[in-house]
């Protein structure tokens, strides 16, 4: 059984039909990548697995556990980390905070240590403070613990963004459009840190990306969609030549 | 020196619920228009165990805020699940339902005409050390994983949830401290005032601790005690003006909103650290100017 | 079941005085609404703005000696300049910062509380009575009792929700206003001018706080805290689906039926609090209101 399982998913807003009949399997180690121009509904396709909205239609599992229908925050603890399309880090905290908040769900100690500081709260947050740092070193970020997300790069607050994410100890990892608004060197060192990550700690990866040369090098499979429906699976060099793919992207000839 | 003692016991039971309003409004971002009538509850019931029930003052208060609390969980219930706006509407009608069930048992509460007969035992030293714990504690939760979380969400419900934050959960913490603080004040208040009645309890109030709350800054418990002190000891001097209060209140508040809307203090919080950093900032423009002397 | 004619002519009775209540909770509660509907947050000042609205009217033209259209004309005249005002003093600068609604919110109540203070001011804590504005304050129809005020108040705010319908569906103004609410950047991109649709709403709004000022003071009394009465509005609201203009009159109407119930069978104090206590199991039951918009962040 694979780690997560997408099974023929329907999703509609109003009389659009953002997702329709979409299945996908992600295991452990495996890079997905899901493409298609605009509108093809695959942020709608992480909103339903990570659980932002229900599925209309179809099952979700992850690990072996129906999240179909599942609050979000409890499929972010089973094991689902995100990120998003415009970068969404808290405001008002500091680098090192916006990665804490992800850790302190799971953070073991009740409300007296919320106003005390009582021995537990104490080791909990030190614990806390050294995955952070262990996260932020992954993605190279370590050295900006203190500062406030606002103040840096756009390619610094996506490795912040995915830190937090690694934070939730994700086994499924979905990355909305990193790569949007990076320029070329930022997009080469995602791609590595992607790999790597992916390499280090092992997790399934699902991936949508408009930048076609990331996905295309770092993606075990892809999904093609266009207007809600799948139209093409396969590996990079299956996609590239589906003549059905290039009308999609190029139009057709008329 | 009584006026002053008099003015300041007023300003630290004041300044307890406002520091409840910044946990509320400043940390998590929801706004509580029936806040002044978790105040009245407070001060009610520990009145009346303390008048009619034949309680000990510390006994009371305990269960007095413990009541407040769960009255806090049955309006918050439905409520902190849905969009912030339903808090504020729904915690107004609440306050409106309140005073009509005071004023209504008067055979309890006395009604319109007020409850009398509380014995004054709040004294200034009980006010300001209860104001100065409350606002160690806030502080502490501030910085604790409920008030990370609670800045999370105020910004992006969504990505809070997204990172495993239980929001309707960490909502309803932040709502019941805010009202277990105010509740607290309000028992000060009865056993200070000795006389409470519905007509003080109003949402003008808990406006009043909103506007305080942001005059200092919406983002800093420093900032926010500061506003409240200043505010509320304002009028208390200023007692000929009491009409002009609201007027002069609101004219100053617009100012803040539209040319500095993050109030007096910004995110400026009174930490050893910071005070260290002003310090020595400080130090080095004055350090500069003697050198050329 | 068999009832009996005296009951039957009271439950007439509870519904027509029901409706008149619903009537002037739905001119507050559309108020409220369309400001909600286009810049999403709750505005705190339209109670006292109704307050305000009402007191200059009785100066300026009841106190005078002004007739019933008169007053009503110069309350609403005066409840869209305030609300103007508002617009350009507490919501203009953070409208156009994309500000976080904790500023609209706050903006809000302090406008409330301005306008509130003005008025006390000028009035103390007095209350003031509208003249008498009808020959026979009330009307006899078989056995049925009607104040001539409700009677009014019903037919000029049917009147004015289906002026409001109409614009709202059908001019150009109307398709701006939705537009501007559903979505305010991509509308100014499409070269509507959001500030100016922003602007007229508020003074649409206003028209309908100063209206619905002047019945509750024909209703009751004019008193510096009328506003308060806001709550009924924002209950009706709440029931009918925030946002929804729909919803806040089905919503008023149910109340102002459900509340003028309650006042026969409890009086007046608990039939506030079973009022409350109906929104709150409402809000447990079907949060999204009657008429079940939901308002979603976007994901």
């Amino acid at each position: 059984m694979a780690l997560l399982e997408v099974k023929n998913i329907y999703k509609s807003f109003g009389g659009v039909k953002a997702i329709q009949d979409f299945s996908l399997e992600a295991d452990a180690g495996q890079i997905l990548g899901i493409i298609g121009p605009n509108g093809a509904g695959k942020t709608t396709i992480f909103n339903v697995i990570s659980g932002v909205y229900p599925a209309d239609q179809g099952t979700v599992i992850l690990n072996g556990q129906d999240i179909t229908k599942m609050e979000q925050y409890r499929i972010t603890r089973l094991g689902m980390g995100r990120t998003f399309q415009n970068i969404r880090l808290f405001k008002g905290l500091t680098v090192q905070e916006n990665v804490m908040c992800a850790f302190d769900p799971k953070s073991q100690y009740k409300i007296l240590g919320g106003l005390l500081p009582t021995p537990r709260r104490r080791s909990e947050e030190k614990r806390g403070r050294e995955q952070c740092m262990k996260y932020l070193e992954v993605v190279g970020m370590a050295d900006y613990a203190d500062e406030r997300p606002e103040n840096l790069s756009y390619g610094m607050q996506r490795r912040v963004e995915i830190a937090r994410a690694l934070m939730c100890e994700p086994k499924v990892l979905l990355l909305d459009e990193p790569a949007a608004g990076l320029n070329p060197t930022e997009v080469s060192e995602l791609t590595e840190l992607i790999q790597r990550i992916s390499k280090e700690i092992g997790f399934g990866i699902l991936l949508i990306e408009h930048r076609l040369e990331l996905v295309m090098s770092i993606s075990h499979l892809i999904h093609v969609q266009n207007f809600g429906k799948t139209i093409a699976v396969g590996t990079p060099a299956q996609v590239q030549h589906d003549p059905q793919v290039i009308e999609a992207y190029l139009g057709k000839e008329e | 020196m009584a006026l002053v003692s008099n003015i300041l016991t007023q300003v630290f039971i004041t300044l307890i619920s406002v520091v409840g309003v910044y946990v509320l409004t400043g940390l998590t971002g929801m706004f509580s228009l029936g806040q002044a009538a978790f105040m009245a509850i407070g001060s009610y019931a520990s009145g009346l165990l303390v008048v009619k029930g034949g309680m000990a003052l510390a006994p009371a208060i305990v269960l007095a805020v413990l009541m407040t609390t769960l009255v806090g969980y049955l309006v918050g219930y439905p409520v902190v699940r849905l969009r912030r706006d339903y808090i504020s509407l729904v915690t107004l009608g609440f306050g409106e339902a309140i005073a009509a069930l005071l004023n209504r048992m008067t055979s309890l509460t006395g009604g319109a005409s007020g409850f009398t007969g509380i014995p004054r035992r709040t004294t200034l030293l009980l006010a300001a050390v209860s104001a100065v714990a409350a606002i160690i504690l806030v502080a502490f939760f501030k910085t604790s994983k409920y008030g990370r979380q609670c800045i999370a969400l105020r910004g992006d419900e969504l990505a809070a949830k997204a990172m495993g934050i239980n929001v309707t959960r960490v909502k309803m913490t932040a709502f019941l401290l805010s009202v277990a603080l105010t509740a607290y004040s309000g028992c000060l208040y009865a056993f200070y005032m000795s006389y409470v009645d519905p007509s003080g309890f109003g949402w003008k109030k808990s406006a009043d601790w909103v506007i305080m709350v942001f005059f200092g800054g919406v983002n800093s418990l420093t900032g926010s005690t500061l506003g409240a002190f200043i505010l509320s000891a304002l009028p208390q001097v200023l007692r000929g003006l009491q009409n002009y209060r609201y007027v002069i209140y609101a004219v100053l508040v617009l100012l803040i909103i539209n040319f500095k809307p993050s109030g007096l203090l910004g995110e400026w919080e009174l930490t050893p650290r910071n005070l260290a950093r002003t310090a020595r900032s400080l130090g080095r423009k004055f350090g500069t100017r003697k050198e050329t002397h | 079941m068999f009832l009996g004619e005296a009951t039957k002519q009271m439950s007439l009775q509870i519904v027509i005085n029901g409706l008149a209540t619903g009537s002037v909770y739905a001119l507050i509660a559309t108020g409220f609404a369309l400001i909600f509907n286009i810049l999403k947050f709750s505005n705190f000042s339209h109670g006292a703005t109704m307050t305000a609205a009402a007191f200059t009217a009785y100066f300026l033209v009841a106190a005078k000696g002004g007739g019933l259209a008169a007053t009503l004309l110069a309350a609403a005249l005066a409840g869209a300049l305030i609300a103007l005002f508002g617009e350009f003093f507490g919501f203009r600068r953070i409208t156009l910062k994309h500000s976080s609604p904790t500023y609209f919110f706050v903006s809000s109540i302090t406008l409330g509380t301005l306008y509130e203070g003005l008025v006390t001011i000028r009035v103390g804590s007095n209350f003031y009575n509208f003249p008498s504005f009808f020959k026979n304050p009330t009307i006899r129809i078989s056995g049925l009792v009607i104040s001539t005020g409700d009677a009014m108040m019903c037919i000029i705010s049917l009147v004015a929700l289906i002026l409001l319908a109409y614009v709202i569906q059908k001019t150009r103004l109307g398709r701006a206003l939705r537009a501007v609410s559903f979505d305010r950047d991509t509308a100014q991109l499409m070269g509507i001018n959001s500030t100016r649709i922003i602007q007229l709403t508020f003074v649409i709004s206003g028209l309908l706080a100063g209206a619905a000022g002047t019945f509750l003071g024909i209703k009751y009394t004019l008193y510096p805290t009328l506003g308060s009465l806001v709550v009924k509005g924002f209950i009706a609201s709440v029931i009918g689906g925030l946002g929804s203009l729909v919803g806040a009159v089905i919503g008023a109407v149910l109340l102002g039926l459900i509340e003028t119930l309650l006042l026969s069978l409890l009086g007046s104090g608990y039939s506030t609090i079973a009022t409350f206590g109906i929104m709150l199991v409402f809000l447990l039951v079907r949060p999204q209101g009657i008429a079940g918009s939901n308002i979603q962040e976007k994901a």
